[in-house]
């Protein structure tokens, strides 16, 4: 009888031990963030979660540079692409929304970890300048993008919690590069490398910092700094390719001469891949077998009438930029008919084979030389030395294969620099930026259904609502 | 063994009425009995004390009341920690009586000459059993068998003359009973009471038996002896009261019951002949409503009670299996379940605390008792077809709508259209032109080549018996169905050895023990519980199924399969659905082990602790393989290989009392409790592999595309305690508390408090209402209680981060970022529940009836809170929303027609309100897709566009409003008339946009119910269930594709009669079919996309026969059983798809949502069971 309650008793002392710990379980598969920012690789680590981001965000990036243009259009009427195309997107529609928030993710995890690497000592962190000069590259590109897109946005420099959130304002665009975009940019090209081997090639480089300092200059008027800032990046090694073929050629090294800065993708890495093939590819199934692609495809971005009017005949470029068929296997030329399909043309820009649906290796060019070199023959021209600008344009179109201009005066060279960039850069995210950007953005697209206020896009709805304070947070005018 | 008595026993079985609840209710008896095991020896009555034994040893002992009669033992003659012979023994001998043992266990008592105690009719105390302290058995029933007379009877001698006898015939309590059955046992002749319950016979002789019988009342036999006069009284059956039900961490009679709780038994279960254990349910208890969400083969539907009181954090109940919570009951055999019971109201459910918010589900498996082994083999084999199927247009129809799209597109983009229509700028494909002259006769519909009619087959061999000290259930069970759709299956083989052992008078022992095997092999488009690569729209046959056209065959000339959309653009780019079912391979196989060991010691002869420590163990392994082939799109082969484990343990120590102290009863409960789980999976996918030959992952030379492994652990910490009191059997109290500490809870909220108190009062025991003779049982009940939900992720209150990955030197690497805010009083989620009951049955407890209405408000829901995305989250967790719930539920019972032939009828009706009362800080509303949340209406109703017929005419179209006015997509004639809600400035505009979204419509039923009817006549039973929900909407996703008048894919045949013209408008629905669509037409979520989910399913019918005895002793069984069932035989809705049970998600959030679901199945099943 004893020996049982002894035992009723030892079970019981079993179930009753160590309640304290027992109830605190820490996760395994992942930690806190405390625990990170302590060595170079954890800063180094942390850099990757910024450019993650953009990865996402720049799958999107032709609604914004190219749907909403002239040269291109969308004949999916539904959806987005359809609403972005014709000025009807709501101002809850989910581009809007992630894209807000991509930006703002992508400037919170820099400025974590700005915040956090400031004590950071650098004989443990070897590569402090660098990691630091990488988060304020892609901190000025969130902040730039964001102008350009939205407007006045909140000046985030730190990390928020969520009342500050809630009584951080909408700033004035002029504030945002000034003390932020151009501020980050300055101190990016002073401690970024020039250039990178083996496992860092993508970072941001030097001169990425430069192009896109020069760009913003541009976007500001601010020729005579944009002209110096230009120039830099004309002295640093960077060539147009010889065959302007090759830039959209997946199968040779996406990082050659006239690489200045991308958005890396890659296949079969599972998750690493672009959706632009698919995307952009009309929904004609030979065309899909020749080329290889795989997953159901999408129709978008489809070349509009004008873009095909602006190519000369013998325009090397023409043929990829804006197509009306394929070559096959043996040479024939198979035109996509308007049969079913509701796509006559496409771009091959971002055509490659691909096994997997939406696994693409195309990178998406932010910034490559000759938009460099038209931008910087843009600040010549404008500020007045119109001889000097015209061999840069014609660098571009000699590689093009067409005939080089001749002298031409600051209006014509305008306009011609104006229709080379639509040539040379189509489908890779700038018309739209190009028109606000030159004040021809009503003008132009006054007959597809802008309205004035069209230059920007509406502040996603759910903001709005969430911080509601129409003095704090208003929303862009024309979308309410 | 004696001969007589084995026919006695087997006579009084049969004659008895072959009660089907006769086994269940014994069974049932004894496992509450071995729970709170009666040591207590005060009765003296004969009758108590045999009871007690029969008790104590959990057999059965059957005697005649007039045999025992005013018999008395001495208090300590009984000595429990000898064997049951004994007792019986020590007892019966200085009485003059004797038992005999029985063959299928149990004993009888009989007299060694008949007793005849001519008092026993003036005085009818016997009758009357006083309120007992401890559980009152339900009286076995072969205890009033006629023919246990009969055989004694052949012994009397016959005497020649009549003799008249007459009497009055009372209740119990002692009111005049008219119309009582009077028969002379073994004759025709017989009389009734008349209105005063007065009767007159003559009888041939002293030894004639008479039988007293009337409805609602136990019948009664009397030997008539050499009285003349006999005064009866009939004692009111309340064995319904008797029963036995299951609450947490015990079991109480129902006539003690405060909560709100009800119960299927096994008996109902097993006539379902379901293959799993919670589909049971289905239409059988008020306030629970039970969704088939999908039929994939082992699927488990859907099961709320009493409404939706979270937003995030789960809605499903908590169920316990043999005392063990457990999370998942797919391994589970239906067959070897005793009870299932449902606790409703927070005073049932409080004793959960953190986890009992959604209610719980009790189930327990049956127990052996003791006597010989009865061993039974089941075997069922039934076939099952798709319940319900939609009609989707022919081959020729789909042709005339895609031309008529096409020639509408080129209309609208002013083309000429007067030219061959293949010629036209946008063309028809030649495709349909053929089939439209006739050249292309193909009409295949792909829905025939992907379903079939599925065999289901179940074998089940179990033996249940034991010994005084050591009782045992053990069964084998093998089940295999097929789905309805090529290749899915499920499979289960489960063993369960439940034992039962005294290890010495105040110890004892109770071991579960069930291992279990599942595989199931899936095709695409299963419902909510599958891996995401199922969950691709493109890899579902069924989608693919339904938006191919029937006038393309399913395969090549040379009996490949057809690549759609390769090469023939009169087809929709799609894979070959019969390729998906057939030539992709996913299994997910399942290792489940569920054992507990109960110790049991009685401190003293009130007090007993419990130790349980148990185990659950769920290893699942799974892969999938899907080849490269032209019918895939030429998709690379790609290829997964899961594998989890989750292991949970617990550990209980409980402490019992129960005493009595006069008319005070008390019984007291008082735990603690702890519980960990550790849950790791891992998954590992590549689409390298180099052809189609090996679908492992072996095949692709390490090359993986991806890979995680993740480990999630949580634990438990809770003490708890429980009295409940009574007076007289008339005032009752419960009151509970526990505490839970939890790993997932913040640091700032470790534990949380539980408390919960009942009252209820047994109107019908006052003495003021004697003179209510109809009225059986009044009990009025009253409850309060807090529970919470603690599914509030486990460490979601912690700031964890993310991984991240970028491609640099172009490869992949990897980095992390901040996952989300921390949120360190991050708490369980609360709710607070008042319920009010009645119970009363009246009319001899003919007519039972349940009526409860609850109140609940749940508090604290985590919801993820949007907060500004400048902070780089756009949401974080917080304890924020209120969710209010009320609802009526009424369960009626009733026998309609009693005797040889029987009817009852169990009825229940349910109604809920549901309403958001508080969301994030600034309440904005959730949209999910077609479901929005909102302050004042139900979580998740429908929204979206209201739609009001379609522009009939060009003036129609004038006056509005268009969508997108001036665009290309502007509305035109013939298109849908969207309703102008709202504007930018909150007044209608004239112009249709997102400011015209609005609710449009409830996902929740006004009401809903289920009935059955059991019927019997002698060795026939049949049983007839019905279930149904009335009022609620269906957002039929699956339109999109099969209603949106788009050329390329297949239409439901009710968009044939479309708008053709202004002369020829239509059905007013079918808008102008249109290749490139106007209007906003696929706009998703609008009223276009509302169906009616009223429903009435006849859910289950089962016929069965028991063969006779000649028969069955023949063939040397002892019980042969036949049966034929069917499950949803009859649906009767208006619902246009497959299933209107419908629920994509598990989230509360989108709620009635269908989109290519597996549709589900009815079944026709034959069965054998077999006792040996």
């Amino acid at each position: 009888m004893k020996k049982i309650i002894a035992l009723v008793a030892v079970l019981s002392m079993l179930t009753t031990s160590c309640t304290k710990d027992f109830i605190e379980i820490l996760p395994v598969d992942t930690i806190t963030l405390d625990l990170l920012y302590k060595s170079d690789k954890d800063y180094q680590d942390a850099v990757i979660g910024i450019y993650g981001i953009y990865q996402d965000q720049y799958q999107n990036m032709y609604y914004f540079g190219d749907i909403r243009g002239d040269d291109v259009w969308d004949e999916l009427v539904k959806g987005t692409p359809g609403a972005v195309d014709n000025f009807t997107l709501s101002n809850d529609d989910g581009l809007l929304i992630s894209t807000w928030r991509n930006y703002y993710k992508a400037i919170t995890r820099a400025n974590t970890l700005l915040e956090r690497i400031k004590e950071a000592d650098v004989a443990v962190v070897k590569n402090k300048d660098r990691h630091i000069a990488e988060a304020e590259f892609l901190r000025a590109l969130a902040y730039f993008d964001l102008v350009r897109i939205f407007g006045d946005v909140p000046l985030v420099t730190k990390t928020l919690s969520i009342d500050e959130a809630y009584k951080t304002p909408r700033e004035k665009v002029d504030k945002i590069y000034d003390e932020i975009i151009i501020k980050d940019l300055l101190d990016a090209e002073a401690k970024l490398p020039a250039s990178y081997s083996g496992a860092d090639l993508g970072r941001a480089t030097r001169g990425a910092a430069k192009a896109l300092l020069g760009k913003v200059y541009m976007t500001r008027k601010d020729f005579t700094k944009a002209e110096a800032k230009l120039q830099e990046v004309t002295t640093m090694g960077y060539n147009l390719l010889a065959n302007w073929a090759d830039l959209w050629d997946y199968t040779k090294n996406e990082r050659h001469s006239e690489y200045i800065y991308d958005i890396e993708y890659e296949q079969g890495l599972g998750g690493e891949g672009s959706v632009f093939t698919n995307r952009f590819t009309p929904k004609v199934t030979s065309m899909i077998a020749f080329y290889g692609i795989a997953g159901s495809v999408d129709d978008q971005n489809t070349p509009h009438q004008v873009l095909f009017d602006l190519f000369d005949a013998k325009d090397k470029r023409k043929d990829i930029t804006a197509a009306r068929g394929y070559t096959d296997a043996t040479g024939k030329f198979i035109p996509i008919l308007i049969s079913s399909n509701n796509m006559s043309a496409y771009t091959r820009k971002y055509i490659v084979k691909i096994p997997t649906a939406n696994d693409s290796p195309a990178n998406w060019k932010v910034i490559r030389y000759a938009d460099v070199l038209l931008m910087y023959a843009e600040a010549l021209n404008e500020n007045g030395k119109t001889s000097a600008a015209l061999p840069f344009l014609n660098q571009i179109r000699t590689r093009a294969g067409v005939t080089p201009y001749a002298a031409l005066s600051q209006a014509e060279m305008r306009d011609k620099i104006v229709l080379e960039r639509r040539m040379e850069l189509a489908f890779e995210g700038h018309r739209w930026f190009d028109l606000v950007r030159t004040g021809q953005a009503f003008p132009v697209m006054q007959k597809y259904g802008m309205k004035t206020h069209n230059t920007l896009w509406p502040i996603p709805l759910a903001q709005i609502q969430l911080i509601n304070d129409r003095a704090l947070f208003p929303q862009n005018p024309g979308y309410d | 063994m004696n001969k007589n008595v084995l026919m006695l026993l087997l006579a009084g079985v049969v004659l008895g009425g072959i009660r089907p609840g006769f086994s269940q209710t014994l069974a049932r008896a004894s496992q509450a009995q071995q729970r709170e095991t009666t040591t207590k020896v005060s009765a003296k009555k004969l009758k108590d004390v045999l009871k007690q034994l029969q008790a104590h040893y959990a057999t059965d002992i059957l005697f005649f009341d007039r045999n025992v009669e005013g018999l008395v033992v001495a208090g300590d003659a009984v000595n429990f920690n000898a064997n049951i012979e004994t007792n019986l023994t020590t007892i019966l001998k200085p009485l003059g009586l004797r038992y005999k043992k029985v063959k299928n266990g149990g004993y009888v008592v009989v007299g060694k000459e008949p007793v005849d105690k001519p008092e026993a009719s003036t005085k009818p105390t016997p009758t009357i059993f006083p309120a007992a302290p401890e559980k009152t058995l339900p009286e076995p029933n072969g205890l009033r068998s006629p023919s246990a007379d009969a055989v004694e009877a052949e012994v009397e001698k016959k005497k020649p003359e009549d003799i008249t006898i007459q009497g009055i015939v009372k209740d119990d309590r002692g009111e005049s009973l008219p119309g009582v059955s009077i028969v002379i046992k073994g004759s025709q002749k017989g009389t009734n009471t008349d209105a005063s319950g007065r009767f007159k016979l003559d009888v041939p002789n002293a030894s004639a038996t008479l039988i007293f019988s009337f409805v609602g009342y136990e019948p009664q036999e009397i030997t008539v002896g050499n009285r003349t006069s006999l005064d009866v009284v009939l004692k009111t059956d309340n064995k319904t009261l008797n029963e036995v039900v299951v609450i947490g961490y015990g079991s109480i009679e129902k006539k003690d019951l405060t909560g709100s709780i009800a119960s299927v038994g096994s008996k109902t279960i097993q006539e379902l002949a379901l293959p799993r254990v919670d589909q049971a349910l289905m239409g059988k208890i008020a306030g629970v409503q039970v969704k088939p969400v999908s039929g994939e083969p082992g699927a488990a539907p859907q099961i709320r009670i009493r409404g939706v009181g979270s937003i995030s954090a789960g809605s499903g109940p908590l169920y316990v299996v043999d005392g063990f919570p457990i999370s998942s009951i797919q391994n589970l055999n239906p067959n070897d379940v005793e009870t299932i019971d449902v606790l409703k109201d927070a005073s049932a459910t409080a004793i959960y605390g953190s986890r009992g918010s959604n209610g719980v589900i009790i189930i327990n498996t049956k127990r052996g008792k003791s006597g010989k082994a009865v061993i039974n083999f089941n075997y069922q084999l039934g076939f099952q077809k798709i319940a319900k199927r939609p009609v989707y247009q022919t081959g020729l129809e789909e042709a005339q709508h895609y031309y008529d799209g096409v020639r509408n597109r080129n209309l609208d983009e002013r083309n000429d259209v007067s030219g061959p229509a293949t010629a036209w700028k946008a063309p028809v494909p030649q495709t349909i032109v053929d089939v439209l002259s006739g050249k292309i006769t193909t009409n295949e519909d792909p829905l025939d080549a992907i379903l079939r009619t599925a065999p289901q087959r179940q074998y089940q061999l179990s033996a249940a018996g034991g010994s005084d000290n050591i009782r045992y259930a053990v069964s084998g069970e093998y089940l295999n169905q097929d789905g309805v759709i090529l290749n899915s299956n499920f499979k289960r083989f489960s063993v369960r050895a439940n034992i039962d052992a005294r290890l010495s008078p105040k110890l004892s022992l109770k071991v579960n023990f069930n291992p279990s095997y599942t595989d199931k092999t899936n095709v695409g488009g299963a419902g909510a519980e599958d891996l995401t690569t199922y969950g691709d729209l493109t890899n579902n046959p069924l989608y693919n199924a339904i938006v191919i056209p029937t006038y393309q065959s399913l395969f090549n000339p040379d009996g490949s399969y057809y690549p759609f959309g390769n090469g023939l653009d009169a087809v929709v780019t799609s894979k070959n659905p019969l390729a998906l079912a057939k030539e992709v391979k996913g299994k997910q196989k399942g290792f489940g082990f569920l054992g507990n060991t109960n110790l049991e010691y009685a401190i003293l002869k009130d007090l007993k602790v419990n130790v349980m420590l148990g185990v659950n163990l769920m290893n699942i392994k799974g892969s999938y393989f899907k080849p490269q082939m032209a019918a895939f799109l030429n998709e690379l082969a790609s290829g997964t290989d899961n594998a989890s484990m989750r292991l949970n343990w617990i550990t209980e120590t409980t402490l019992n009392y129960n005493k009595s102290f006069g008319k005070h009863n008390l019984t007291g409960l008082l735990g603690y409790t702890t519980q960990r789980e550790t849950f790791e999976s891992n998954t590992l996918t590549s689409n390298r592999y180099p052809n189609n030959l090996v679908p492992t992952l072996s095949a692709v030379s390490g090359l993986l595309t991806g890979g995680s492994s993740n480990v999630a652990e949580w634990s438990l910490v809770s003490y708890l305690g429980r009295v409940n009191y009574n007076y007289n059997s008339k005032y009752y109290a419960t009151a509970s508390v526990r505490t839970d500490g939890s790993s997932r809870f913040g640091a700032d909220n470790k534990y949380g408090l539980f408390p919960s108190l009942a009252l209820a009062w047994r109107v019908s025991d006052e003495n003021f209402m004697k003179s209510f003779r109809f009225l059986n049982e009044l009990k009025l009940r009253a409850s309060y209680g807090k529970t919470g939900n603690n599914n509030i992720g486990n460490y979601d209150q912690l700031a964890t981060i993310n991984y991240e990955k970028y491609v640099l030197g172009a490869t992949g690497v990897g980095g992390y970022s901040a996952g989300r805010l921390g949120n360190s009083a991050l708490t369980w989620e609360k709710q607070q529940q008042v319920n009010a009951g009645i119970d009363v049955s009246f009319l001899n407890n003919r007519i039972a009836l349940t009526i409860d209405h609850f109140r609940s408000t749940n508090t604290d829901l985590l919801l993820n809170v949007n907060v500004p995305d400048i902070t780089g989250f756009n949401t974080a967790l917080k304890n924020i929303g209120e969710v209010k719930n009320s609802g009526w539920e009424f369960a009626l019972n009733t026998v309609n027609v009693e005797g040889k032939f029987r009817w009852q009828t169990d009825l229940n009706f349910s109604t809920y309100r549901n309403k958001v009362t508080k969301l994030g800080p600034s309440g904005d509303p959730i949209i999910s897709s077609g479901n929005i949340t909102m302050i004042g209406q139900p979580v998740g109703v429908f929204y979206g566009w209201l739609t009001n017929g379609i522009f009939q005419t060009k003036a129609d179209l004038d006056k509005g409003p268009l969508w997108n006015p001036g665009g290309r997509d502007a509305s035109r004639v013939g298109d849908v008339r969207f309703v102008d809600v709202s504007g930018p400035k909150g007044v209608p505009d004239g112009i249709i946009n997102s400011f015209d979204r609005t609710v449009m419509g409830s996902p929740y039923p006004d009401f809903f119910y289920g009935m059955t009817n059991s019927f019997s006549y002698k060795n026939f039973t049949l049983s007839v269930s019905l279930q149904g929900v009335q009022g609620n909407k269906v957002l039929a996703l699956s339109r999109e594709q099969s209603a949106n008048n788009r050329a390329r894919f297949r239409q439901y045949a009710f968009m044939n009669n479309y708008w053709k013209s202004e002369q020829e408008p239509g059905n007013g629905y079918s808008v102008r079919p249109n290749d490139v669509p106007t209007g906003n037409f696929r706009g998703a979520y609008s009223q276009r996309f509302l169906d009616d989910g009223s429903y009435l399913r006849i859910n289950n019918i089962a016929f069965g026969y028991a063969l006779p005895d000649v028969i069955t002793r023949k063939l040397t069984f002892s019980a042969i059983r036949l049966t034929v069932t069917s499950n949803n035989p009859f649906l009767f809705t208006n619902y246009i798809g497959f299933n209107p049970d419908v629920s994509r998600s598990d989230s509360p959030l989108t709620p009635g949502n269908e989109r290519y679901d597996y549709p589900t199945a009815k079944s026709l099943i034959f069965g054998i069971n077999l006792d040996f």
